[in-house]
């Protein structure tokens, strides 16, 4: 049964799979990195931004790959609002408060998503995306096809972001040493809430591309909060590189647990990996700090 | 006149570190404030630039009240400081830290001169360009933070104890640069306590002990202070 196509099969479906959750990741180890922030509520941003996806793919009749041009400013601007409202007042407080308030922030959205759209799962009704390239015996799904270029594209333009101009390294700057940048003359309050609007609206791009794929519930922040902090985890501090490698090893653990033991153990694969890593790595695979 | 400061009080916390302190820098001059471990020179330092906000007092710099201050503001003014510790950013380049001292300089072609004036200062620098801050050793990484400091064309410097933790050789190295800087007409508030350089240098010095300032004359006539020599050049 451990055919060489089926091992090719997966292996090209973690890829896919994993490219598209270091998306979902990326705008999280930002925060994290640059605003100092441990966002708890992270997954359920990405929930938010599928339900905002199926929203504007019900009532506008968009395709869901094409949604993010209308959800990226507005997650773009949420992330603003939730700067100045929320984060802005935790920045200096220690790891728990900021656990407990963005906590706060997930029961929030939760039930807010409950209120709204209910509790049984939503999928878009359909996508231009929804056929197959054939390679041979070997699927590659359009939809995730393009949500890895779209993923890879999006890290490319933010590598050549933060590392060419000078807003970008200011960013950096401001994760190496946050007095120093001040001292430089960065106004942190505004480079903070620019990279949140960065994080929270990139977001909305991998909210978009996994609806193409993947319904959506009230509980899904649980699974991708879980997933997106075990992304930054296992990539560490360090460059949006690591992060892009760290989301395709959970992409293929993803994709090698559903295929050779049971789609639903794909929590425990995350879990074990997310446990085994803390244990051996806590800095990260890819991580200097 | 350029930097005044007036009766300041300033606490980390709950503990009070500086008292009543007050001094002035004039234009072009360097003056010299020179204290043991835990007399509050860092917290003086961290105040003017605008890190930590005062108790009460007041700090002028050109007339200007710029008491309280976030730091970004001051820095525009003209104020540079060169902090404890260096305070570079480790994971960026040697160049990329120098773009960050000409973070509020929007004029390319200033920009450009004033690498060039780097360069020459610290030809070293240009070597280690596209190496990581944090693999300099002490001497360089004081050296890309002074170079940093001076990225935005400052009229005045802050240096917070520069030759702290340097083999004696790049101490003099160091002070030989400050000296330079102060020659190009760059006003310099010197905090050290490497006594004997600071005095040397100093147009005007002040001694800080348990946060209050207990002595003050121009450098030469304090080297020759019965108190400083005892208790800080053990002569």
């Amino acid at each position: 049964m451990l055919s060489p196509t089926l091992l090719l099969q997966n292996l090209i479906f973690g890829v896919l799979l994993g490219s598209i959750y270091a998306l979902a990741a990326i705008g999280l180890s930002l925060i994290f990195g640059v605003v100092n922030l441990t966002n708890f509520a992270h997954g359920d941003f990405i929930m938010l931004a599928m339900y905002i996806s199926y929203f504007l793919g019900v009532s506008l009749k968009l395709d869901p790959i094409l949604t993010p041009i209308i959800g990226f400013p507005v997650f773009f601007l949420l992330g603003i609002a939730v700067y100045l409202a929320i984060f802005h007042k935790i920045i200096r407080a220690p790891p728990l408060s900021q656990i407990a308030v963005t906590v706060g922030l997930l029961v929030l959205l939760r039930n807010f998503a409950l209120a709204v759209w209910h509790a049984e799962p939503k999928s878009i009704p359909r996508t231009l995306l929804g056929y197959s390239y054939r390679l041979g015996s070997i699927l590659i799904p359009a939809d995730r096809l393009t949500g890895m270029l779209i993923s890879i594209a999006t890290f490319l333009i933010l590598h050549l972001f933060l590392t060419k101009t000078k807003t970008g390294i200011a960013m950096r700057a401001l994760a190496d040493n946050l007095d120093s940048a001040a001292l430089m003359g960065v106004n942190v309050r505004n480079l903070n809430m620019l990279t949140c609007a960065l994080g929270i609206g990139i977001v909305a791009l991998a909210g978009g591309i996994l609806l193409t794929f993947q319904p959506v519930n009230p509980m899904t922040g649980l699974i991708y909060g879980l997933l997106t902090w075990s992304i930054v985890a296992m990539a560490g501090l360090g460059g949006v590189s690591g992060i892009l490698l760290s989301g395709i090893i959970f992409g293929l653990a993803d994709a090698f647990t559903a295929a050779f033991w049971d789609p639903r153990a794909r929590e425990i694969t995350i879990y074990i990996l997310f446990i085994l890593l803390l244990w051996f790595r806590p800095k990260g695979l890819f991580g200097r700090r | 006149m350029s930097l005044r400061v007036e009766e300041l009080n300033v606490a980390y916390g709950k503990v009070q570190v500086l008292w009543d302190v007050s001094f002035k820098v004039e234009g072009g001059s360097l003056v010299s404030i020179i204290g043991p471990n835990g007399a509050g020179k860092t917290t003086l330092i961290k105040t003017i630039s605008g890190l930590l906000r005062p108790l009460s007092g007041k700090i002028l710099f050109e007339d200007q009240d710029i008491t309280g201050r976030p730091p970004h503001t001051i820095k525009k003014l003209g104020i540079s400081t060169v902090p404890e510790g260096r305070g570079l950013f480790p994971n960026l380049t040697v160049k990329e830290n120098l773009i960050m001292g000409s973070y509020t300089i929007k004029d390319q072609q200033r920009i450009e001169k004033t690498f060039k004036f780097i360069h020459q200062l610290f030809p070293i620098l240009s070597e280690r360009e596209q190496q990581l801050a944090g693999s300099l050793s002490g001497g360089e990484a004081q050296m890309l933070s002074i170079a940093r400091a001076l990225m935005s064309e400052p009229k005045m410097l802050l240096f917070d104890e520069p030759s702290l933790g340097l083999a004696p050789m790049i101490v003099e190295k160091i002070f030989e640069v400050i000296k330079t800087l102060k020659q190009r007409g760059i006003t310099i508030l010197l905090v050290e306590q490497h006594v004997q350089h600071a005095l040397e240098l100093a147009d005007y010095a002040y001694i800080l002990e348990n946060g209050r300032i207990v002595l003050e004359g121009r450098g030469e006539e304090l080297l020759e202070n019965p108190h400083l020599k005892k208790h800080y050049l053990g002569l």
